[in-house]
């Protein structure tokens, strides 16, 4: 089973892309700090210098070097993400196991809960929170462990109530094992597959989130470099230094189609479907 | 079917009362009320404690907040959303003009969007796996992988800067005349129809495609039916419900886009109005515009699922779905 799915994996040309840039865009971004001899926030040179042997992209509107912020600028951006949909993954797969399993009215709380969640706009749920608790990193990240929390429960569940009724589910019932037993050893191995793929699609979509949330100035605070508060401090320039915009928003659209690309060639080959779950939230 | 019906209208109305409360939660019952969020640190130091005491009683603050949560839900649900703390203008009156605006690029982005996303969606699936089949797919992927403000800004760079067709913002006041707005919003509709279509052609080939292996397709075949003639009568129809099904994720979706795209070109429409109020912590109009957006997720979704009760038999009996 793994060896075809990797066969096929190899045999397509745009997953193969998409894996190469998404594995370019990691190491840049784990290697970051060393990769330029400029700090992100120093002001190394002036303001709007062209590129130069010094400045190899030129400095930003304080006089920053603009290669440095650009290599640096999708750590925040996809930490925040992974540590966001990490949350929405363990706690979506708890409530949505909880909800298939036990029925009744805790399905019936939790799935209108969800309901509740899903009928407000990704961007709105986070402007309402803001003036609350506030705009910093670990807000951010339970923002982000919110918003993805609901779809994962939603496909969790569905799933968990095809399993529920098969025969080792009901073997495990009748041999007295404890609710919590029956959840981590007969429903978790079985939605694992399903969990790899629902983290890979929220991932992509957790990254356009965040960093549309920068740009609009809900999102990361500067001076922090992050390519969706860079694209917004650039856009004033646009007319003049249209650089300061294209470069941010070529490595996010990058990174983004690779993982996606990435994500649609692998639930391909192991036989998922990764369109339905894909939304720009 | 009306027992259907009006269990899922009176669905939909719960989660109306659920957002409400989640609105109000959110915003109100933290730690420091509406004033002290809207209030800067310079405020505080002005006003003197009686000061403060008489605006929190006059914007009602000094009230439960059970009560404060009801003669809000009894406002919003007649459209009187309360006064903003810092003007004291009526919510109300602040968000009209913006919500008729955001309601227009709504419309137009679907109008063009469904259209072209059916006829994206159908070709794909015709020649599924093969070469047109991966050009559309991929594109698609492509198209939804990029956040509205990179297209958005790409297409002002295109258009408006290097070929000056279009306007680069819109400088239109709120309650300019619509055609006005319509003729001045073609470069913001572009940018969330890009998007839109990527998403919708997607779901729409998924549902084709699972249409065409079904069985009863695949008498047609067997009986003779062209394959354009099983798309159109056998195929289309069928994926209609899993289309539908997927309306308020894109509802959802289709808002937030909008929020981004009204930002980049400075749009007077609602999500503008919303940043700025997030901003400027002005929790009324936040409250007001969050509950608004919600009401229109809803109503959509309550629409698609009343088509698919008239359309789909089987849920018509089941009498509703869970």
């Amino acid at each position: 089973m793994l060896k075809k799915s990797g066969k096929r994996i190899l045999r397509s040309p745009v997953t193969m892309i998409g894996i190469a840039v998404l594995t370019a865009h990691m190491a840049i971004a784990a290697l970051a700090p060393w990769l330029t001899p400029y700090g992100s926030s120093e002001l190394a040179g002036m303001p709007f210098e062209p590129p130069s042997r010094e400045f190899w992209l030129g400095t930003d509107i304080l006089g920053r070097d603009y290669l440095t912020r650009l290599l640096m600028g999708g750590r925040i951006t996809i930490s925040v993400a992974l540590c966001g949909v990490f949350i929405a993954i363990v706690a979506g797969a708890f409530f949505g196991l909880a909800a298939a399993w036990h029925g009744g009215m805790i399905d019936e709380v939790i799935m209108r809960l969800v309901d509740t969640k899903v009928a407000i706009p990704s961007i709105l749920l986070v402007g309402v929170l803001i003036p609350g608790f506030g705009q910093s990193v670990p807000v951010l990240i339970l923002v982000i462990a919110l918003v993805y929390v609901s779809g994962v429960i939603r496909t969790v569940r569905a799933l968990a109530l095809t399993i529920a009724p098969q025969g080792f589910v009901t073997a495990a019932v009748l041999r007295g094992e404890s609710n919590l037993s029956i959840m981590c050893r007969e429903f978790l191995p079985n939605v694992l597959d399903l969990l790899c793929v629902e983290f890979a699609i929220r991932m992509s979509s957790a990254i356009l989130l965040v960093s549309s949330l920068s740009f609009l100035g809900l999102g990361i605070s500067p001076p922090t470099p992050d390519w969706g508060l860079m694209v917004s401090e650039g856009v004033g320039y646009i007319h003049t230094d249209p650089w300061l915009v294209i470069y941010p928003s070529i490595a996010l659209s990058t990174l983004v189609v690779a993982l996606n690309l990435t994500t649609e060639g692998v639930a391909n080959a192991l036989g998922l479907d990764a369109a339905r779950g894909m939304t720009k939230g | 079917m009306f027992a259907a019906i009006a269990r899922r209208i009176s669905l939909s109305f719960l989660i109306l009362i659920l957002v409400s409360l989640f609105v109000f939660l959110a915003t109100e019952v933290l730690p420091g009320d509406a004033l002290d969020v809207s209030l800067t640190d310079d405020d505080l130091a002005v006003l003197t404690p009686e000061q403060l005491a008489e605006m929190r009683a006059e914007l009602g603050l000094d009230r439960p907040a059970a009560v404060r949560y009801l003669s809000w839900l009894s406002g919003a649900l007649v459209g009187d959303f309360g006064n903003t703390i810092i003007t004291r203008a009526p919510v109300a009156d602040i968000i009209m003009g913006p919500l008729r605006n955001s309601i227009l690029l709504a419309l137009a982005t679907t109008a063009v969007a469904i259209p072209v996303a059916h006829f994206i969606g159908i070709l794909a699936a015709y020649w599924r796996d093969r070469a047109p089949d991966t050009i559309v797919s991929t594109s698609a992927i492509v198209g939804y992988s990029i956040p509205e403000f990179v297209s958005g800004n790409a297409l002002i760079l295109i258009f408006a800067i290097w070929l000056p067709i279009f306007p680069a913002t819109i400088v239109l006041y709120t309650d300019g005349p619509i055609l006005e707005m319509l003729a001045v919003s073609i470069l913001p509709v572009a940018t969330i129809v890009i998007g839109s279509i990527a998403y919708l052609s997607r779901l729409l080939r998924l549902g084709l495609v699972e249409a065409l292996v079904s069985d009863y397709v695949e008498r047609a075949r067997l009986a003779g039916v062209s394959e354009w003639r099983v798309v159109f009568t056998h195929a289309v129809p069928a994926s209609l419900v899993p289309t539908l099904n997927a309306a308020a994720l894109y509802v959802a979706g289709l808002l937030s886009g909008i929020v981004v795209v009204e930002k980049v070109f400075a749009y007077p429409g609602l999500g503008l109005e919303l940043i700025n109020a997030v901003l400027k912590r002005e929790v009324p109009v936040v409250q007001a515009t969050v509950f608004l957006g919600a009401v229109g997720v809803l109503l959509m979704n309550l629409l698609a699922d009343l088509s698919i009760i008239a359309l789909d038999p089987r849920v018509r009996r089941s009498a509703g779905r869970g």
